[in-house]
């Protein structure tokens, strides 16, 4: 609807890829049920999140996407949004991806293109993949392994072109001796690291251990590209397919086409259906007009997932009968508030004390727009990460705050009276300035005079908030921020975060600048550690060490509120994907 | 006449390139007073972390380290004999007109940009014969009969027209006509090609929310011309030569009162051509004008240019055009 | 800025009063040009709701500390949480304690921002009007008398300016200087850059009324006087010239308020204009689009407040125009 709001949603849902796993996960983590895709789901509110609602085989129809704004790119070696890491699936399929099924199988990875997870060795170094047999492109050429290491190659060794996604196998995998300048630029060589003995078999050296690789080796960018096939920026128009579905059309910025891959051997892939005879993607569709063609039907699916406008929210919490046919879930994502530990007098703890006692979190919560958009926070892991451990350090009664234990930590802190700050924000995102607002007078309550400061949301980590100088130059003190995980362990949701080695001059992600020897020592630790028991307990005590340290205030955890179309089959909520619908087997009755 | 044709044109060519100049310096100079630096620039087209390699490989790839002069000269040289670039395994040709390759997503410009004008021309036009036609018919009326009921009327809704910020007319017009009573619900973009009745239909409510705002305008202008030129002598002259008043109308009066409304018709139908940011951001329609918003808020420089250049040449073009009508029309026009 | 527009808005009142009446013969065109205006009921109402607006604006800040209103007040009690935020009771949760309702996520009160709106608005109208003015004026007086290359010039520049997309380079200038510039950044800085892109580009339309106007005057009979009388070009400028041109400097500026306070919503619309918190009447508008479907209350409110102050000038810049200029009517 405006410009503001598209790009708000776009990134809103650019959080990462992410499972929801419930409270019980770590407990139950290694369960063996094994009723993949045939959990049959009710029907009702939440049911999605439950089981697969209207499971079905029907086959035909043509399911639309709709999505607010466009995506940074559909090419799987250039995206780093949740629901194209979702949506490519359907036309590049990674070593690894997520179970399509609802809840604890949901959130376990399987294998895709590969036939079983990867092998380490002993020493943890060295990741080795098989691929299935009979992978075809929708050319009908077969699908190497080279393929898949010239996949990783141009997307994260030729950031000039291919800049938008993670660069994760970059800085983990051990660089050739001249370090290598990526595939456009060094046509002969390639990256020694990554071996591929025959067309199967894929071998990867690590610089260090590193436990969470196959869960690395899920994004997109390891869905295979023939180097003869790639056109650099221009792939995008011309993306060949591995998965179900392949282009019929591409048009940026305003639609693409994908009709049924007739060389996909569902013989090679036990996970997708290929129901629907087409499939169309609507880019550049305001909220509201997604929001009535879910509701007539007209679309199936809103492609970012960030949920539904306000006012459609309002209409159909209004009408039981639409109410049944929702889906509530977590979003794997944490809305807080970061205080900048370097800059004064916040380099003083009391003083973050005095800021985490201060907020009323329930204020906050209706800001942004009640229970139904987040429940109230105290720790950084959100209860959908495994790790996650139920705790409260700097408790108030209802979460209302507490003037009293306030002031007294401001005492502490020797600024009985009072301090003056900058709180940023994002321009675009009316609910998080909203949010700023509401801490804003609960701050001004105890005497913390803030001063609320927007950026724009492109500029905002690159610029702004991410830039320690120009936090420092600009006493921006309080920052307000959303994160959500790169992929669903505690070390992918807070090594960004919290890790004092990731503070960089611009883009920094580690708003608080925590540089704390004790919490990186544990994220290091963690990394190497092959128990994922030991791993998840581990997540709790870091996330307890930041907490100590008052530098994050979480405020809510981030719920979607999703319509799901009757018309539309097998809608699971996997929330592998921050609580989006798992696109690979859609269909419809219409 | 067709020396004064070529030195129009050519004076509107000059326009152009110190539009483009201008637009560039600005762009360039902008940031720069913002106090950012080349890194933070590059930093901006780059994914969610970018990494000091990313930064400096972007930087390095799209000129930003350059001078303002090398940057302009490489985008003058490209638009008119073409240009290569190096987003992929190989250089790409960038044809003429090149305007350039997107900072964001790398894709040409100029093809992208041109997919956006059918949007916008069936906006613009279909808004600009509503409101013409009312507008004018309106105000003729009135002007006939003035301080007649019809007058009054007509003048007193024109007045609030102009008064109406137009995302309020148009978000009220989707709130009724697509909400509360879902007459013309279900609103997308149909090209005319494809389906002319539904292009219509789900035109129709931006059409009448611009011409809403226009033909207030129009009415009022065509209101006033024809009052004053309806008391000129030679209107009077014809009368006495005892023509019907219906001819007297349209022949002489109409003709001397519409000369006016021409010049800023064509100055109007420029800038819609350019894009109706507001509109089409309230009835979310992908013209030129969300384009524009779009490359603005990605501080995506090539594309902007582009979408600027293309606006003020529809301005420069319409008014080149209204320009030239006048000199076929009317001989004094020839001499200036 | 704003107290001394309010006199300009009484202009017509000055010369009448300033010439003695005497009732039958000797009438000075300002005291034709009042009595005219007087027989307008309509201008007259736009005359009188303009003035009272501005009085709004400029006492909105002792108004608001006065009955202890404070727009960024948070209701959040009004609020039903279950429902996102929205509040309980339809039109806003019109009460007693808020007469027009209170916003949704915050229930802040809709009547305590409309009013706070108000000096937002006019204030950006009235800068950037004068700066256009001023602009328009000085180049317009210097391009109609001197004519030559001087016009030459001006002419093209005005040219140049008005063949560029003015709200693309408004939302993009807004765009990249809202972080901070300058050395100034928050309200300050955003509404110095509003009254920088609406007044900066709009300039040429007053320059060549303007120029238009001295060429005529160039010409005439007073001016040669005072040139053969040894008057050297500023003098002749800005005491001989730029007096005669107040008449329609004055309804230009009338007329181009109401379309700078729309232009200004426009781009807070846009979300490039003025930024919440603070309360502006576009960004409530903006606030609204995410609700008009649920409670319409949020768009009808600023939507009027924009409606009744932009007809309120424009009637009052056609009754000056007609009152100013016999031709018309």
């Amino acid at each position: 609807m405006r410009r503001s709001r598209t790009v708000a949603l776009t990134a809103a849902a650019a959080a990462a890829v992410l499972v929801v796993t419930g409270c019980t996960s770590s407990s139950k983590s290694g369960g063996s049920s094994s009723a993949s895709g045939s959990a049959e789901g009710g029907s009702g509110a939440n049911a999605a999140t439950k089981g697969i609602v209207n499971a079905s085989d029907k086959k035909g129809g043509t399911v639309t996407f709709e999505m607010k704004g466009t995506p940074d790119s559909l090419d799987p070696g250039n995206t780093y949004y949740a629901y194209i890491y979702n949506f490519s699936r359907l036309y590049a399929r990674p070593l690894t991806t997520f179970n399509p099924a609802p809840g604890e199988e949901g959130n376990k990875l399987v294998p895709d293109l590969a036939e079983s997870m990867g092998q380490t060795s002993a020493d943890g170094l060295t990741w080795t993949y098989k691929l299935r047999k009979g992978l075809k492109y929708d050319d009908g050429t077969p699908i190497s392994s080279k393929d898949v290491k010239y996949a990783i190659e141009r997307s994260n060794y030729a950031l000039e072109v291919n800049s938008n996604g993670p660069v994760y196998f970059h800085d983990l995998l051990v660089d050739n001796a001249t370090p290598y300048a990526g595939p456009y630029k060094d046509k002969e060589g390639g990256l020694n690291s990554i071996e591929t003995p025959d067309d199967t078999t894929i071998v990867f050296h690590l610089k260090h251990p590193f436990a969470d690789f196959d869960y690395l080796v899920s994004a997109p960018q390891t869905a295979p590209v023939p180097q003869a096939k790639d056109t650099g920026a221009d792939y995008v128009k011309k993306i060949v397919s591995s998965g179900s579905y392949k282009f019929e059309s591409y048009e940026d910025g305003k639609q693409a086409v994908l009709v049924p891959n007739t060389n996909w051997d569902p013989s090679t892939d036990p996970i997708r259906k290929q129901l629907a005879d087409k499939l169309v993607l609507k880019m550049n569709i305001d909220q509201a007009t997604i929001d009535k063609d879910l509701l007539a039907g007209n679309a199936q699916v809103d492609l970012v997932g960030g949920g539904v406008d306000p006012q459609t929210q309002a209409q159909i919490l209004q009408n039981p009968k639409l109410k049944a046919s929702t889906d509530n879930a977590y979003g794997g994502r944490l809305v807080y508030m970061a205080i900048n530990s370097k800059l004064a007098p916040f380099d003083n703890i009391e003083c973050r004390k005095a800021v985490q006692y201060a907020v009323d979190k329930v204020s906050v919560q209706t800001a942004v727009g009640g229970p139904i958009r987040g429940q109230i926070a105290n720790t950084v892991l959100p209860p959908d990460i495994a790790g996650h451990q139920d705790f409260n350090l700097y408790e108030t009664k209802d979460n209302k705050g507490d003037e009293a234990k306030a002031k007294e930590a401001l005492k502490a802190c020797g600024k009985e009276g009072g301090i003056n700050t900058v709180l940023s924000a994002r321009t675009e995102r009316a609910t998080e300035v909203a949010a700023a607002t509401s801490i804003q007078a609960a701050l001004k309550k105890v005497g913390i005079n803030a001063e609320i400061q927007q950026y724009p949301q492109g500029k905002y980590l690159t610029d702004s908030a991410g830039s320690p100088q120009f936090a420092a130059e600009h006493n921006i003190g309080l920052m307000m921020m959303q994160w959500g995980a790169d992929w669903p362990t505690g070390y992918g949701f807070l090594q960004q975060i919290v890790d004092g080695r990731t503070i960089k001059p611009s883009g920094n992600n580690n708003l608080a600048q925590l540089d704390d020897p004790g919490v990186n020592k544990l994220i290091d630790d963690v990394a190497i550690n092959p128990d994922k028991a030991a791993r998840d307990k581990m997540y709790g005590d870091i996330d307890k060490k930041v907490m100590e340290q008052a530098v994050y205030v979480p405020l809510t955890y981030f719920k979607v509120f999703l319509y799901r179309p009757d018309n539309a089959t097998n809608m699971v909520s996997t929330s592998a994907f921050s609580g989006e619908y798992d696109y690979l087997n859609i269909g419809t009755t219409k | 006449m067709f020396a004064y044709i070529i030195r129009r044109i050519i004076a509107a060519a000059i326009l152009l390139l110190v539009v483009s100049a201008v637009t560039f310096a600005i762009f360039f100079l902008l940031p720069r007073l913002a106090g950012e630096t080349a890194d933070q620039l590059a930093a901006q087209y780059i994914g969610k972390n970018p990494s000091p390699e990313a930064i400096a490989a972007v930087k390095k790839n799209l000129g930003l380290d350059e001078p303002l002069y090398s940057q302009y000269w490489d985008f003058l040289k490209g638009l008119v004999s073409g240009a290569e670039y190096k987003f992929g395994p190989e250089p790409a040709t960038c044809h003429v007109p090149c305007f350039g390759y997107s900072f964001k997503n790398h894709l040409e410009v100029w093809p992208e940009l041109t997919k956006r004008i059918p949007t916008t021309i069936s906006l613009a036009a279909g808004a600009a014969v509503l409101w013409l036609v009312s507008g004018v018919a309106t105000g003729v009326v009135s002007a006939l009969k003035p301080r007649s009921i019809f007058d009054r009327l007509s003048m007193g809704v024109a007045l609030a027209g102009v008064s109406l910020p137009v995302f309020f007319t148009g978000a009220l017009l989707l709130t009724l006509f697509s909400y509360e009573w879902p007459i013309l619900d279900n609103l997308h973009y149909v090209d005319f090609t494809e389906d002319p009745l539904m292009w219509a239909r789900n035109l129709i409510l931006p059409w009448i929310s611009l011409a809403f705002l226009y033909s207030a305008l129009y009415a009022r202008l065509t209101r006033a011309g024809m009052l004053e030129t309806m008391s000129e002598d030679y209107i009077r002259t014809a009368r006495a030569k005892g023509l019907v008043e219906r001819k007297v109308v349209a022949r002489h009066g109409l003709r001397a009162a519409l000369t006016p409304i021409v010049t800023i018709f064509g100055m109007d139908l420029g800038l819609l051509l350019g894009g109706a940011l507001i509109t089409e951001q309230v009835f979310s329609l992908q013209g030129v004008g969300q384009f524009a918003v779009q490359a603005i808020s990605d501080n995506d420089l090539p594309k902007i240019l582009g979408v600027t250049l293309l606006a003020a040449f529809f301005i420069v073009a319409c008014n080149l055009v209204v320009d030239l009508l006048y000199a076929l029309v009317d001989p004094r026009v020839r001499l200036s | 800025m704003t107290a001394s527009v309010t006199t300009a808005g009484n202009e017509p009142e000055a010369p009448a009063a300033a010439s003695p009446a005497k009732k039958i013969e000797g009438r000075s065109l300002g005291q034709i040009a009042w009595t005219r205006f007087k027989r307008d009921k309509a201008a007259v109402a736009g005359g009188v709701v303009v003035i009272l607006l501005i009085l709004l604006a400029v006492l909105a800040k002792p108004i608001e500390s006065m009955f202890g209103l404070d727009p960024d007040a948070l209701n959040q009690d009004l609020l039903d949480a279950d429902l996102g935020g929205l509040p309980f009771g339809d039109w806003g949760g019109m009460s007693w304690e808020h007469p027009l309702g209170v916003d949704p996520l915050q229930g802040r009160d809709l009547l305590t921002r409309v009013i706070e709106g108000s000096w937002v608005s006019l204030l950006v109208a009235f800068g950037a009007t004068l700066l256009s003015n001023t602009i328009g004026t000085v180049l317009g007086i210097m391009a109609g008398y001197y004519g030559g290359w001087v016009d030459t010039l001006i002419s093209r520049v005005m040219d140049v300016f008005l063949a560029f997309p003015l709200l693309l380079f408004a939302i993009a200038i807004s765009t990249s200087l809202q972080g901070g510039a300058f050395g100034l950044h928050g309200l300050p800085l955003h509404m110095l850059v509003l009254i920088f892109v609406i007044g900066f580009f709009n300039w040429p339309y007053m320059g060549r009324i303007v120029r238009g106007q001295t060429l005529s005057l160039r010409e005439r009979e007073f001016v040669h006087a005072a040139r053969s009388l040894g008057a050297r070009g500023p003098f002749i400028l800005f005491k001989e010239l730029l007096p005669n041109l107040v008449g329609p400097i004055l309804v230009y500026s009338t007329l181009l308020i109401p379309t700078n306070i729309l232009f200004e919503a426009g781009l807070s619309f846009l979300g490039v204009g003025i930024q919440p918190p603070q309360a502006s009447w576009g960004g409530m508008l903006q606030d609204a689009i995410r609700y008009y479907q649920v409670d319409p209350q949020y768009m009808v409110v600023p939507g009027l407040a924009i409606f009744i102050t932009v007809l309120a000038f424009n009637l009052l810049g056609d009754g000056l125009r007609d009152a100013l200029d016999p031709k018309s009517n």
